[in-house]
């Protein structure tokens, strides 16, 4: 009888291992379809419903591969050297998009018949520009802006702070000092002002914004993101955060419940009262977490204005199948009919000006109990300095994460946090000069 | 005669090809790609030993290289002890232990999961402010302040290794079973006349004859210890957090390729984990056959 069992047990778990193998092949078999038109590569599933408008619309066959993001560059980048199997379209996230758009895979979109250049003042400069290769060539497109702000609760802000009024906080935050007198008094109450220390990572640049590496590939570590380490030394020691690191469970549950904070042997229950998050935070992050605090949430800005990702679409330069390709560009990115709809449906915030000034006026969203957040993202992105991207930051990012991380925990000192930063960032990136220390 | 011969060769063909095209070729490109400074696209120029002078100079390298024997050891060692104990639970002629099929198929579970599941579900027992390990151990009352498991280094790779432990204990359980069932019961009986004592027992018969077995066991984990990647990955940041603690060589070579674009580097990197395992494989296989072969011809 045990042995039945035993053998019962090996079996569903067999045939669990066996399911998840024969999707994936069955995924696979769709790739050699000859009937397809055309094919995207993306890696989220928010090209599905486009596609699909694009297919009635044009009555061809389009194909969507979804690779997931740790993944993407890995997958995509040998099937775009050898051209076999590759993608007419595929998109592209900020972390990897310089490097991308030098690369060369993209099809040239400003020579002749795409003339992007002639649309360039239809879109939000900053998103526009950072499709351009190093000698301003366009190489994709994009038809999001993604900047970003403080979502907080109206509740607890009423509370401690007597209003709720997106302008009249935003007005309380507009330096780190301001951020950290407003997080003293959310403590007084007995909330906690951030999640935790990195949400301010996105204000190290400070008023002054400027690239990690320059055009002399020198590794910059500027005094306001060196300042940065103390500002997030400062929330752990005066326990202005809820110890919840991004992404992890704790941090999802801290948008809609209060929770437990263990720190010097005792337990506290909080609640927290602002995330640090992009236009996308808001559907794809607060929305599919919050259940109890639906219409609580306001956004407001910050101490200085910023972006957080953002996905960007080309033409692979050896698609046979340009025309076609470039059709699907132009609707995801210059239709106004299409993005209309699109703007309303998913309350994605877009980068193409024409349909933004039409519908910008009457925008709300309940979940922010009524806010037009629409314009203010518009708002915001006007001041996003655009030249600071470079194809090194999402590396440079992590490293110095980690040496903030470190130096918070109490683990190194500041001299050595960055000593570590420099070491780190000369091994990953021999091509770099940096300081020596 | 000619022709059967050409009926071999036609036989073995399909393995020699797939062999050539997925194992030699690739092997191959990897050592011409760490004499060059490849990023992964564009041309590859040649750079000489560039690749390797700066490997052995490498701190991140030398670490990991520690960082992955701490890691496989602890967990090495805690697994065959388990084995082991279980084997001669489940062998003794005495206890006459029952059910060994359905303990059998318990043990080898967690073998199944994939690694990924493992890492997400460890990855929340394990966390700092609300895992349950830590919220059991402060009601017990065992510590007062939650341990932040996965953010300090020792505790991080002891936790890594007490997963693997867990997922493979099973794995070599059932190969000491295998060897345990291989000895004849005539031994036993004859030990059990004697009147030898279960620890005379286990370690004059027993481990003894299960030493090809044991080799077998530490060959194999040595070298799938040695390429020890998806735990570390997975369980924090993916390069090695915290303080570098989790940065095992695969790890390392994964980052500089696929991470940071330096393809040439990685595939050095690639070549200096090759040496090391053949080095460190031929070490055990000496030194457990070496001392045989002289007693041999002693006698």
């Amino acid at each position: 009888m045990k042995k039945v069992i035993g053998l019962m047990m090996s079996l569903v778990l067999l045939f669990g291992v066996l399911a998840g193998c024969s999707n994936s092949e069955s995924s696979g078999e769709a790739k050699g379809d000859k009937d397809v038109d055309l094919k995207v590569w993306s890696f989220t599933d928010e090209l599905k419903k486009p596609i699909t408008k694009f297919e009635e619309k044009n009555g061809v066959k389009v194909e969507l591969t979804i690779v997931p993001i740790a993944d993407y560059p890995t997958k995509l980048k040998p099937v775009l050297e050898s051209g076999v199997g590759a993608p007419d379209v595929f998109t592209g996230e900020i972390a990897f998009l310089k490097q991308w758009v030098n690369a060369g895979y993209w099809e040239n979109l400003s020579e002749d018949p795409y003339n992007a250049n002639e649309i360039s003042d239809n879109y939000v400069p900053y998103v526009f520009d950072l499709g351009k290769d190093e000698n301003g060539d366009v190489r994709a497109l994009s038809w999001q802006t993604t900047p970003g702000g403080i979502y907080y609760k109206r509740s607890i802000a009423k509370e401690v702070l007597g209003t709720d009024d997106p302008a009249e906080i935003g007005e309380m935050l507009t330096s780190m000092d301001k951020v950290f007198e407003v997080s003293e008094k959310m403590k007084e109450k007995g909330y906690r002002m951030f999640p935790d220390e990195g949400s301010i990572r996105w204000f190290s640049q400070g008023d002054d914004p400027q690239a990690w590496v320059n055009e002399k590939d020198e590794l910059k570590l500027t005094d306001q993101k060196i300042e940065f380490l103390d500002y997030a030394k400062k929330l752990r020691e005066e326990s202005y955060t809820a110890l919840a690191p991004e992404w992890s469970p704790s941090w999802f549950e801290a948008m809609d419940k209060p929770i437990k904070v263990k720190e010097s042997g005792k337990e506290t229950e909080t609640e927290v009262f602002s995330y640090v998050l992009p236009t996308w935070g808001l559907h794809s992050v607060l929305k599919t977490n919050v259940e109890d605090s639906v219409g609580d949430w306001a956004v407001t800005s910050g101490p200085s204005p910023y972006f957080w990702g953002g996905t960007w679409l080309g033409v692979y330069n050896k698609s046979e199948n340009k025309e076609l390709a470039y059709d699907f560009v132009k609707m995801m990115t210059q239709d106004d009919e299409f993005l209309t709809d699109w703007a309303k449906e998913t309350g994605d915030v877009l980068s193409y000006l024409p349909v933004t000034n039409e519908i910008k006026g009457d925008f709300s969203d309940e979940f922010l109990g009524g806010q037009n957040n629409y314009q203010f993202f518009l708002e915001q992105a006007k001041s996003i300095e655009p030249g600071i991207v470079t194809k090194y930051d999402q590396q440079l990012d992590t490293f110095y994460g980690n040496a903030v991380q470190e130096y918070v925990d109490g683990k190194k000192s500041k001299d050595e946090a960055i000593a570590e930063f420099y070491k780190k960032a000369q091994n990953a990136y021999p091509e770099l000069k940096v300081p020596k220390k | 005669m000619k022709n059967l011969n050409r009926y071999g060769y036609a036989f073995i063909a399909p393995f020699w090809i797939i062999f050539l095209i997925f194992n030699i070729y690739p092997v191959a490109l990897t050592f011409y790609y760490s004499f060059t400074n490849y990023s992964g696209s564009g041309t590859a120029e040649v750079v000489g030993f560039a690749n390797y002078q700066r490997l052995i100079a490498d701190s991140y390298f030398v670490e990991a290289f520690f960082n992955t024997w701490k890691i496989w050891g602890v967990n090495f060692a805690l697994q065959i002890v388990i084995a082991l104990i279980l084997a001669m639970i489940f062998s003794d002629a005495r206890v006459k232990m029952k059910g060994l099929s359905f303990f059998r198929s318990i043990f080898y579970l967690p073998n199944l999961i994939t690694v990924s599941s493992v890492a997400l579900l460890f990855g929340i027992l394990l966390d700092w402010q609300h895992g349950s390990l830590n919220m059991v151990l402060m009601n017990i009352g065992i510590i007062s302040e939650p341990i932040n498991w996965l953010n300090q280094p020792t505790t991080a790779q002891l936790s890594v290794s007490l997963i693997l432990t867990w997922m493979w204990f099973g794995h070599s359980f059932i190969v000491v079973m295998a060897g345990v069932s291989g000895i004849s019961t005539d031994f036993y009986e004859a030990a059990l006349i004697d009147g030898a004592n279960r620890w005379q027992t286990f370690t004059k018969i027993t481990l003894p004859l299960l030493k090809p077995i044991l080799l077998y066991i530490m060959i194999t984990s040595l070298i799938g210890g040695l390429q020890l990647f998806d735990l570390p990955m997975l369980l924090t940041d993916g390069i090695g957090s915290p303080d570098g603690s989790l940065n095992t060589m695969v790890l390392y070579l994964y980052n500089q390729a696929f991470k940071y674009n330096n393809y040439g580097y990685a595939a050095a990197v690639a070549y200096g984990l090759f040496i090391i395992t053949v080095i460190f494989s031929a070490i055990v296989f000496k030194s457990m056959y070496g001392n045989e072969r002289k007693q041999a011809r002693r006698v």
